[in-house]
């Protein structure tokens, strides 16, 4: 993967932005996959790609529900670093390397999302005298704070998925055979597809809802076969 | 009048990032207090730094609601309620602004447009759909949050009938069932947009793994998910493929 400076630049200040939208601001679902792998393959001229991966990891999305405090993978700069890596490898090997790199990407994000948590509450800790005096100063100081080492968080792995990006070809890409591409690709795809029918069953439940669900997977198949 | 709207106005923007300093201690605690700091400032003393603290203290709910709360509870402080009802307020208004909140977007108006959306892009809408899952998300969503922190200053310690809003309850019967059908229809289109460029051993491959890994993630829950499934058949199908060449 060897990009352009300003091309690089572009996709971590892109990667940056949606990292910090997943939780800090402002929430405007940048962070969802289908919108960072989308624009992530209009900075790189490939939206077809962009849009691949960004489904993958759409349906992957599906299997967390961000309920108060739960820890979660971190998928937006993941897909960012996961089309980055698809862009320089043709077909399915793009898709199953693509899809490796922002796993293990978005592995390491949910790490770090706990690690800054932590270091939140630190800081939060040691203001608490000031805090509880109503100083409105160090409210917004400690605040601040905290959404600027989110900025630097998102960065730093957008960054570190980059580089996995730019190993993967070198590493993986010259010892993969066509079917074992292939191979790689069936694996993310199915387990992409899994994840996302097993969260949606999640959220919909045994109720009457799940009627609605059943009706939705046949129209699905439907218009899939009608299409073909 | 106009400092009213003012101080909501800016509060409104602070809501935007009320989870900037997300932290285990407080959760959302000191995004809250910076969010009804502007709308506390005409307190005056003595009781504007009290209540700037009290704005801080722990609180978790869903962001987008968290609105109705910072309203409210700058509200009461206004009207002269007592610091301990104010806490209760506070307190009262976790649970169900953050169970609100989780079935509304989560579970309901987010996975809806999402679905649409994988649909519309499998279906070849391509960005055009991106565009607008985008575009209509957020109308929705600024219109909830703005909704909501108004709704909070208008009624203060008795903003529990807010919640009870038949728009709110409306949407909460429409989305579960749009959602299920959304996602349902999507997962078809989108297996069969995924699996374009396999053969057709390999789409046969695809199915058995997808089921598979579908009643690993229904049985097994509680174990993995479908980061480290994913991770973790990736990681046989590289050895795999180095092996047999």
């Amino acid at each position: 993967m060897n990009l352009p400076a300003e091309v690089l630049i572009a996709l971590i200040v892109w990667g940056t932005l949606v990292g910090v939208d997943l939780v800090s601001l402002p929430q405007m679902m940048i962070a969802r996959p289908l919108v960072a792998g989308t624009v992530a393959g209009a900075i790189l001229g490939d939206i077809p790609t962009g849009l691949k991966l960004g489904v993958v990891f759409e349906l992957l999305q599906y299997d967390i529900l961000p309920v108060g405090a739960v820890r979660y993978p971190e998928y937006g700069p993941a897909t960012v670093a996961a089309v980055a890596t698809a862009h320089a490898s043709a077909g399915v090997l793009g898709l199953g390397l693509g899809a490796l790199v922002g796993l293990v990407t978005g592995l390491l994000g949910g790490v770090t999302i706990n690690v800054l948590r932590r270091v939140n509450s630190r800081i939060v800790h040691a203001a608490a005298s000031e805090l509880e005096a109503g100083d409105p100063n160090a409210l917004v100081r400690v605040h601040v704070g905290g959404l600027l080492r989110d900025a630097l968080r998102a960065a730093v792995v957008t960054v570190v998925g980059l580089v996995l990006a730019w190993l993967a070809r070198p590493l993986l890409g010259g010892v993969l055979t066509v079917r074992g591409a292939v191979l790689l690709a069936v694996a993310v795809v199915a387990t992409a597809l899994a994840a996302g029918a097993a969260g949606t069953l999640r959220l919909v439940g045994r109720g009457p809802t799940l009627a609605w669900f059943a009706a939705g997977l046949g129209g699905g198949i439907v218009a899939t076969l009608w299409l073909r | 009048m106009a400092s009213v709207n003012g101080a909501l106005a800016r509060a409104l923007l602070r809501l935007f990032a009320v989870q900037g300093s997300y932290n285990y201690e407080r959760l959302l605690g000191v995004g809250v207090g910076v969010a009804e700091e502007p709308l506390l400032r005409d307190l005056g003393d003595p009781k504007y730094r009290p209540a700037v603290a009290r704005g801080a203290h722990f609180f978790n709910a869903h962001p987008y609601l968290i609105g109705l709360a910072v309203g409210a509870a700058a509200r009461a402080e206004h009207d002269g309620a007592r610091p301990d009802q104010i806490e209760r307020l506070r307190e009262a208004l976790c649970g169900p602004l953050g169970s609100l909140g989780d079935r509304l977007v989560w579970a309901g108006w987010l996975p809806f447009l999402s679905g649409l959306t994988l649909a519309g892009v499998a279906l070849g809408a391509g960005w055009i759909a991106v565009a607008v899952f985008l575009i209509v998300y957020n109308i929705g969503h600024v219109a909830l949050r703005w909704w909501a922190l108004k709704a909070g200053w208008t009624h203060g310690a008795r903003v529990s009938i807010a919640l009870h809003h038949p728009v709110l309850q409306k949407a909460l019967a429409l989305l579960g069932p749009a959602m299920a059908f959304a996602v349902g229809a999507a997962l078809p289109l989108t297996a069969a947009y995924l699996s374009a460029p396999f053969d057709s051993w390999a789409r046969v491959a695809l199915a058995i793994v997808a089921a598979l890994s579908f009643l690993a993630l229904r049985l097994r829950g509680d174990r993995i998910n479908g980061l480290r499934l994913s991770l973790a058949l990736s990681a046989v199908a590289l050895v795999v493929a180095l092996i047999w060449p």
